[in-house]
Protein backbone atom coordinates (compact mmCIF):
# COMPACT_ATOMS: atom_id res chain seq x y z
CA UNK A 1 0.00 0.00 0.00
CA UNK A 2 1.65 3.23 -1.25
CA UNK A 3 0.89 6.23 0.74
CA UNK A 4 1.81 9.54 0.16
CA UNK A 5 3.45 10.41 3.49
CA UNK A 6 6.30 7.82 2.70
CA UNK A 7 6.76 8.69 -1.16
CA UNK A 8 9.60 11.03 -2.40
CA UNK A 9 6.79 13.75 -2.92
CA UNK A 10 6.35 14.85 0.16
CA UNK A 11 9.75 14.00 2.51
CA UNK A 12 12.61 15.26 1.78
CA UNK A 13 13.62 19.19 0.78
CA UNK A 14 9.82 20.24 0.44
CA UNK A 15 8.35 22.85 2.82
CA UNK A 16 5.26 22.41 4.42
CA UNK A 17 3.97 25.18 5.58
CA UNK A 18 1.26 25.77 8.82
CA UNK A 19 0.31 29.58 8.76
CA UNK A 20 -1.05 29.44 11.99
CA UNK A 21 1.42 26.93 13.70
CA UNK A 22 -0.26 24.30 15.61
CA UNK A 23 -1.83 23.40 18.88
CA UNK A 24 1.18 24.41 21.26
CA UNK A 25 3.35 25.62 18.81
CA UNK A 26 2.15 28.71 17.23
CA UNK A 27 5.40 29.95 16.13
CA UNK A 28 6.03 27.31 13.99
CA UNK A 29 4.48 27.99 10.76
CA UNK A 30 7.18 25.91 8.15
CA UNK A 31 7.73 21.96 8.97
CA UNK A 32 9.74 19.38 6.75
CA UNK A 33 9.02 15.52 7.12
CA UNK A 34 11.58 13.36 7.68
CA UNK A 35 11.82 9.97 7.57
CA UNK A 36 12.52 8.27 11.24
CA UNK A 37 14.84 5.42 10.13
CA UNK A 38 15.03 3.56 6.68
CA UNK A 39 11.33 2.07 6.06
CA UNK A 40 9.90 3.17 9.37
CA UNK A 41 6.34 3.90 9.72
CA UNK A 42 6.99 6.81 11.48
CA UNK A 43 8.35 9.80 10.37
CA UNK A 44 9.16 13.39 12.16
CA UNK A 45 6.95 16.24 11.15
CA UNK A 46 10.27 19.05 11.99
CA UNK A 47 10.04 22.70 12.57
CA UNK A 48 12.39 24.94 11.04
CA UNK A 49 11.13 27.64 12.81
CA UNK A 50 11.74 26.05 16.40
CA UNK A 51 14.70 23.17 15.74
CA UNK A 52 13.82 21.87 18.99
CA UNK A 53 10.28 21.19 18.27
CA UNK A 54 9.80 17.39 16.01
CA UNK A 55 6.67 15.53 16.26
CA UNK A 56 6.31 12.14 15.72
CA UNK A 57 3.28 11.40 12.59
CA UNK A 58 2.27 8.20 11.26
CA UNK A 59 -0.12 7.29 7.96
CA UNK A 60 -3.16 6.87 10.12
CA UNK A 61 -4.52 4.02 7.88
CA UNK A 62 -1.65 2.03 8.92
CA UNK A 63 -3.31 1.02 11.60
CA UNK A 64 -6.25 2.54 11.53
CA UNK A 65 -7.51 1.24 8.24
CA UNK A 66 -11.08 2.41 8.51
CA UNK A 67 -10.36 5.72 10.03
CA UNK A 68 -12.56 8.33 7.80
CA UNK A 69 -12.01 12.09 8.95
CA UNK A 70 -14.51 14.74 7.67
CA UNK A 71 -13.38 18.04 6.82
CA UNK A 72 -16.00 20.84 7.18
CA UNK A 73 -16.48 23.34 4.38
CA UNK A 74 -14.18 25.76 6.35
CA UNK A 75 -11.40 23.29 6.61
CA UNK A 76 -11.00 22.42 3.03
CA UNK A 77 -11.88 26.07 2.03
CA UNK A 78 -9.07 27.22 4.18
CA UNK A 79 -6.61 24.71 2.31
CA UNK A 80 -8.27 24.65 -1.05
CA UNK A 81 -8.79 21.34 -1.18
CA UNK A 82 -11.61 20.22 -3.92
CA UNK A 83 -10.81 16.23 -3.92
CA UNK A 84 -9.46 13.64 -1.76
CA UNK A 85 -6.32 13.63 -3.58
CA UNK A 86 -5.73 17.05 -3.13
CA UNK A 87 -4.78 16.25 0.63
CA UNK A 88 -2.12 14.37 2.61
CA UNK A 89 -2.93 13.18 5.83
CA UNK A 90 -1.09 12.27 9.03
CA UNK A 91 -1.63 12.14 12.97
CA UNK A 92 0.70 12.43 15.54
CA UNK A 93 2.19 9.41 17.70
CA UNK A 94 2.88 9.43 21.52
CA UNK A 95 4.65 6.54 22.93
CA UNK A 96 3.92 4.62 26.20
CA UNK A 97 6.99 2.49 26.13
CA UNK A 98 6.21 0.98 29.68
CA UNK A 99 3.16 -0.33 28.31
CA UNK A 100 4.17 -0.71 24.89
CA UNK A 101 1.62 0.90 23.28
CA UNK A 102 1.69 3.92 21.08
CA UNK A 103 -1.13 5.80 20.30
CA UNK A 104 -2.25 8.64 17.42
CA UNK A 105 -4.12 11.26 17.72
CA UNK A 106 -6.92 10.50 15.33
CA UNK A 107 -8.62 13.55 16.68
CA UNK A 108 -6.68 16.62 14.98
CA UNK A 109 -4.85 15.05 12.30
CA UNK A 110 -2.42 16.85 10.23
CA UNK A 111 -3.92 17.57 6.68
CA UNK A 112 -1.42 19.12 4.12
CA UNK A 113 -2.38 20.25 0.29
CA UNK A 114 -0.59 18.18 -1.89
CA UNK A 115 -0.27 20.74 -4.38
CA UNK A 116 0.36 23.83 -2.33
CA UNK A 117 2.23 22.14 0.47
CA UNK A 118 -0.06 24.27 3.34
CA UNK A 119 -1.11 22.47 5.79
CA UNK A 120 -3.35 22.91 9.06
CA UNK A 121 -4.04 20.38 12.18
CA UNK A 122 -6.98 19.87 11.98
CA UNK A 123 -9.28 19.24 14.94
CA UNK A 124 -12.69 17.37 14.12
CA UNK A 125 -15.66 18.73 14.52
CA UNK A 126 -18.06 16.66 16.67
CA UNK A 127 -16.30 13.99 16.20
CA UNK A 128 -16.04 10.47 18.38
CA UNK A 129 -12.27 10.10 17.18
CA UNK A 130 -9.92 10.24 20.38
CA UNK A 131 -6.68 12.03 20.61
CA UNK A 132 -5.12 9.07 22.13
CA UNK A 133 -6.28 5.77 19.98
CA UNK A 134 -3.84 2.98 21.49
CA UNK A 135 -1.77 0.76 19.21
CA UNK A 136 0.06 -2.27 20.98
CA UNK A 137 3.36 -2.70 20.06
CA UNK A 138 5.22 -5.81 18.40
CA UNK A 139 7.72 -7.58 21.41
CA UNK A 140 10.73 -8.34 20.06
CA UNK B 1 -11.60 40.00 31.39
CA UNK B 2 -14.37 41.81 29.66
CA UNK B 3 -18.19 40.98 31.18
CA UNK B 4 -20.98 41.62 29.30
CA UNK B 5 -24.60 40.65 29.64
CA UNK B 6 -26.55 39.15 26.87
CA UNK B 7 -30.27 37.84 26.56
CA UNK B 8 -31.10 35.02 24.01
CA UNK B 9 -30.97 36.05 20.20
CA UNK B 10 -28.43 38.82 20.63
CA UNK B 11 -24.93 38.99 19.58
CA UNK B 12 -21.31 40.43 20.51
CA UNK B 13 -19.08 41.71 18.01
CA UNK B 14 -15.25 40.90 18.40
CA UNK B 15 -12.76 42.80 15.89
CA UNK B 16 -14.47 43.91 12.22
CA UNK B 17 -15.60 40.82 10.97
CA UNK B 18 -16.65 37.71 14.55
CA UNK B 19 -19.93 37.87 15.62
CA UNK B 20 -21.03 35.45 18.63
CA UNK B 21 -24.79 34.73 18.90
CA UNK B 22 -26.39 33.54 22.10
CA UNK B 23 -28.75 31.16 20.61
CA UNK B 24 -30.57 29.50 23.75
CA UNK B 25 -30.13 29.31 27.19
CA UNK B 26 -30.85 26.73 29.75
CA UNK B 27 -30.25 26.49 33.52
CA UNK B 28 -27.25 24.52 32.85
CA UNK B 29 -26.32 25.46 29.44
CA UNK B 30 -25.84 27.88 26.80
CA UNK B 31 -25.67 27.16 23.06
CA UNK B 32 -23.73 29.88 20.85
CA UNK B 33 -23.54 30.60 17.15
CA UNK B 34 -20.51 31.90 16.20
CA UNK B 35 -19.74 33.40 12.22
CA UNK B 36 -16.29 34.37 11.91
CA UNK B 37 -13.83 34.26 9.09
CA UNK B 38 -12.98 30.88 7.74
CA UNK B 39 -9.32 31.55 8.87
CA UNK B 40 -10.32 32.17 12.42
CA UNK B 41 -10.38 28.60 13.90
CA UNK B 42 -13.12 28.02 16.47
CA UNK B 43 -12.99 25.20 18.97
CA UNK B 44 -14.17 24.02 22.22
CA UNK B 45 -11.46 24.91 25.00
CA UNK B 46 -11.15 21.60 26.71
CA UNK B 47 -10.78 20.04 23.03
CA UNK B 48 -7.84 22.33 22.14
CA UNK B 49 -5.85 21.86 25.24
CA UNK B 50 -6.47 18.36 24.70
CA UNK B 51 -4.72 18.57 21.24
CA UNK B 52 -1.81 21.19 22.92
CA UNK B 53 -0.53 18.68 25.52
CA UNK B 54 -0.85 15.49 22.60
CA UNK B 55 1.39 17.76 20.26
CA UNK B 56 3.73 18.80 23.43
CA UNK B 57 3.95 14.33 24.03
CA UNK B 58 4.55 13.72 20.37
CA UNK B 59 7.82 16.05 20.85
CA UNK B 60 8.60 14.31 23.78
CA UNK B 61 8.45 10.90 22.29
CA UNK B 62 10.55 12.30 19.48
CA UNK B 63 13.09 14.20 21.90
CA UNK B 64 13.01 10.51 24.19
CA UNK B 65 11.66 7.57 22.19
CA UNK B 66 13.20 8.18 18.94
CA UNK B 67 15.62 5.09 19.22
CA UNK B 68 12.49 2.99 20.90
CA UNK B 69 10.23 3.41 17.94
CA UNK B 70 13.24 2.73 15.07
CA UNK B 71 14.30 -0.73 16.56
CA UNK B 72 10.48 -1.82 17.75
CA UNK B 73 8.13 -1.17 14.72
CA UNK B 74 4.10 -1.61 16.46
CA UNK B 75 1.74 -4.39 15.14
CA UNK B 76 1.22 -3.01 11.50
CA UNK B 77 -1.45 -4.41 9.48
CA UNK B 78 -0.83 -6.21 6.93
CA UNK B 79 -0.36 -4.47 3.51
CA UNK B 80 -3.87 -3.58 1.65
CA UNK B 81 -5.75 -5.53 3.91
CA UNK B 82 -9.07 -3.04 4.43
CA UNK B 83 -7.03 -0.09 3.25
CA UNK B 84 -7.31 0.51 -0.44
CA UNK B 85 -5.32 3.66 -1.72
CA UNK B 86 -8.60 5.43 -1.95
CA UNK B 87 -9.08 4.60 1.66
CA UNK B 88 -5.68 6.37 2.70
CA UNK B 89 -7.56 9.81 1.66
CA UNK B 90 -9.83 11.87 4.08
CA UNK B 91 -13.81 11.59 3.20
CA UNK B 92 -14.04 14.66 2.11
CA UNK B 93 -17.81 14.60 2.44
CA UNK B 94 -20.81 15.20 0.17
Amino acid sequence: MPTALTSDAITGERVLTFEDGIPGFEASRRFVLVELAEDSVFQLLQSLDEPGVALVVTVPWLFFPDYAPELSEMERRALGIECPEDAIVFCAVTLDAEHETIYLNLLAPFVVHAGTRRGRQVILTDSDYPVRAPVRMVAV
Amino acid sequence: MLVLSRKQGESIIIGNDIVVTVLEVRPDHIRLGIDAPRSISVHREEVYLEVMRENAAAVATADRDAPVLRRTPPARRERGAGASEEGSRPDLGP
